[in-house]
């Protein structure tokens, strides 16, 4: 085994956020269920139980995918930064470990501790299922593809601590990140969406013909910004096998590319950190 | 088992390491003198893999540093000036994480870090938490890291730095140790008596460069040898007698008085210096001491760099 990850893990679960973490993540998304199931009841009595139970299980996603996006940098954009504020690089990069046994156990380590949050928060989800309208496949889907994202985000976050001196540095750019993919991105598909529109508004105004009677889905151009969006990609876990071949897998194939060129940098700047140490 | 040639370093346009070449033999202990600023702790970082240089060649054990660094990782321990180790483990997890790193396995960790424990005298603390230990003890733990997979070298890049006086003579004596058990140590210090106690030869670096000449490395331990020697010689009652005894002897040359203290030079070596003394018993001198040296480190650093070492 790569010693890197049993260091990792004993330093991580040692630390007090070991534990306060999970029961704050525990805690937010019971509140989240709570107040979700008060709403429902008080605002609209007369809904049914699987329209109760696919709007739960929606939000809870978006909420626990929302909270590890929060905490996703907190420990990966400090892994290697923190080695270098402590000096200790210099002691793993003048042992027999390679970059990638480092990166490794890095990544191991972060990653282990958000599936550790995201298994915990299984039984809360799973509260759905007593309403209906949601199976057992939409959840493996949904936790599959939070996971996919986190470790996309872990990668990214381990990239920054391999190439900032400072956690502080890391950690920024690690959020200005998760901003870009989020917000920005949906920004960006708000925008060229109504641009597309307005222009087929136009187009339609000037040949006079009528609306088409199933809407036309918006071009490659104007869902591509959406690709790269966590909550996209979670949002398709409820979709069709239809969705999934449209947008599915050029959106995987997008958070996959992101993965593999963040580790492949990572790793680069590894080889050369013994300059920054 | 040290051979470095014509080697190259910048940093933002200046240069840390301006053609410096240096051979240092199996078994030696070898010290590197300098300035601050001077490009020691840069080549001590190129001979262990961290930095690689922009031209020139250096390697260990045969092993070229920026083309096989695994090899000479394998081979060479390496202490930095402020050694960094893991607060949050015991100093037994972190003995054993590092001879992990160093592919130690099953019956030859444990031992590797049975004999680390013992050797730095911490059998009795390997359940005690880094973060407990005092900096001496630190140090001690790093240096035990170094030689979990019994490295053929040692790089330390200023070991003594924040040590107290009684973990300096135990770190003298730990290195004295190794030494005599066939490893080879490099080491930078700005402490120039520890080096001159520890160290056979010591080379010296301003700006990156070898010095000009003979100066550039210095033997020690061969005073008899040398036909210069310094003297320091104590006498009691009045200083009138011992200049005019010293001004009529030819080889000597008073340097500089403290008290009743006279550093004089003598140029013939040993046959002059009792040649000195007879001369000074003779003419009257109450001497209460003399003390003839061959060309301490500490001169050689005055003469080389002028003022007082940095």
């Amino acid at each position: 085994m790569n010693p890197m990850i049993g260091k990792e893990l004993r330093q991580r679960m040692r630390e007090r956020r070991g534990w306060l973490l999970p029961t704050l993540y525990l805690v937010v998304l019971g509140a989240v269920v709570i107040f979700f199931y008060y709403f429902q009841v008080a605002m609209h009595a007369a809904v049914q139980g699987s329209e109760i139970g696919a709007t739960l299980f929606l939000t809870l996603t978006y909420a626990q995918l929302s909270v590890l996006l929060l905490l996703a940098p907190v420990f990966s954009a400090g892994a290697i930064t923190i080695e270098k504020e402590q000096r200790t690089l210099t002691g793993l990069l003048t042992s027999l470990l390679t970059p990638l046994q480092i990166w490794g156990g890095k990544f191991f380590a972060s990653t282990l501790f958000l599936i550790l949050l995201l298994t915990s928060s299984l039984p809360i989800l799973s509260l759905v299922f007593a309403f209906g309208g949601i199976g057992p496949k939409q959840l493996i889907l949904a936790t599959l593809t939070t996971l996919f994202v986190l470790a996309t985000v872990s990668s990214i976050g381990l990239y920054c601590s391999a190439f900032f001196r400072k956690s502080v540095h890391a950690t920024a750019v690690t959020y200005a990140v998760i901003i870009a993919i989020t917000i920005v991105s949906a920004a960006a598909f708000g925008i060229a969406m109504s641009h597309w529109t307005t222009q087929r508004q136009m187009a339609m105004a000037q040949q006079r013909s009528p609306a088409p009677p199933t809407p036309e889905p918006p071009p490659l151009w104007v869902r591509a910004p959406l690709y790269i969006n966590p909550y996209f990609l979670v949002t398709l876990s409820f979709g069709g096998a239809d969705d999934w071949a449209a947008d599915g897998v050029p959106s995987l194939a997008a958070f996959l590319l992101l993965f593999l060129l963040s580790f492949a940098l990572a790793v680069r700047q590894l080889r050369n950190s013994g300059e920054q140490t | 088992m040290i051979s470095v040639h014509e080697l190259r370093k910048r940093y933002d346009g200046n240069d840390a390491l301006d053609g410096y070449s240096l051979e240092v033999s199996r078994g030696e202990m070898f010290g590197l003198v300098g300035p601050n600023g001077a490009g020691k702790t840069t080549l001590i970082r190129i001979l262990a893999t961290l930095v690689k240089p922009d031209s020139g060649h250096a390697g260990i054990a045969g092993h070229d540093v920026t083309r096989d660094p695994f090899a000479v990782r394998a081979v060479t321990g390496y202490m930095p000036d402020v050694p960094g180790v893991y607060q949050d483990l015991t100093v037994e997890e972190f003995l054993t994480f590092f001879a992990e790193a160093f592919h130690l396995r099953g019956a030859r960790k444990r031992a590797a870090v049975e004999r680390a424990l013992s050797w730095s005298g911490m059998a009795e603390r390997r359940m005690s938490y880094v973060e407990q230990l005092s900096l001496g003890l630190k140090q001690r733990l790093v240096l035990a890291r170094t030689l979990l997979h019994e490295p053929k070298v040692l790089l330390l890049d200023e070991p003594a730095t924040g040590l107290d006086p009684l973990a300096r003579i135990e770190l003298r004596e730990q290195l004295k140790r190794l030494n005599r058990e066939g490893v080879t140590i490099f080491l930078s210090s700005h402490i120039l008596n520890d080096l001159e106690d520890i160290c056979s030869r010591v080379a010296f670096i301003e700006r990156g460069r070898n010095l000009p000449g003979e100066g550039s490395v210095l033997t020690l331990r061969s005073a008899a040898k040398d036909d210069v020697l310094t003297c320091e010689i104590e006498i009691l009652g009045e200083p009138d007698g011992i200049t005019a005894a010293l001004r009529a002897f030819p080889s000597a040359r008073l340097l500089e008085t403290r008290g009743n203290i006279y550093r004089t030079e003598i140029s013939g070596g040993s046959q002059r210096a009792a040649e000195l003394l007879r001369h000074l018993v003779t003419s009257g001198v109450a001497v209460l001491r003399f003390d003839p040296r061959g060309p301490d480190l500490e001169d050689h650093y005055r003469s080389l760099f002028g003022g007082k070492p940095s």
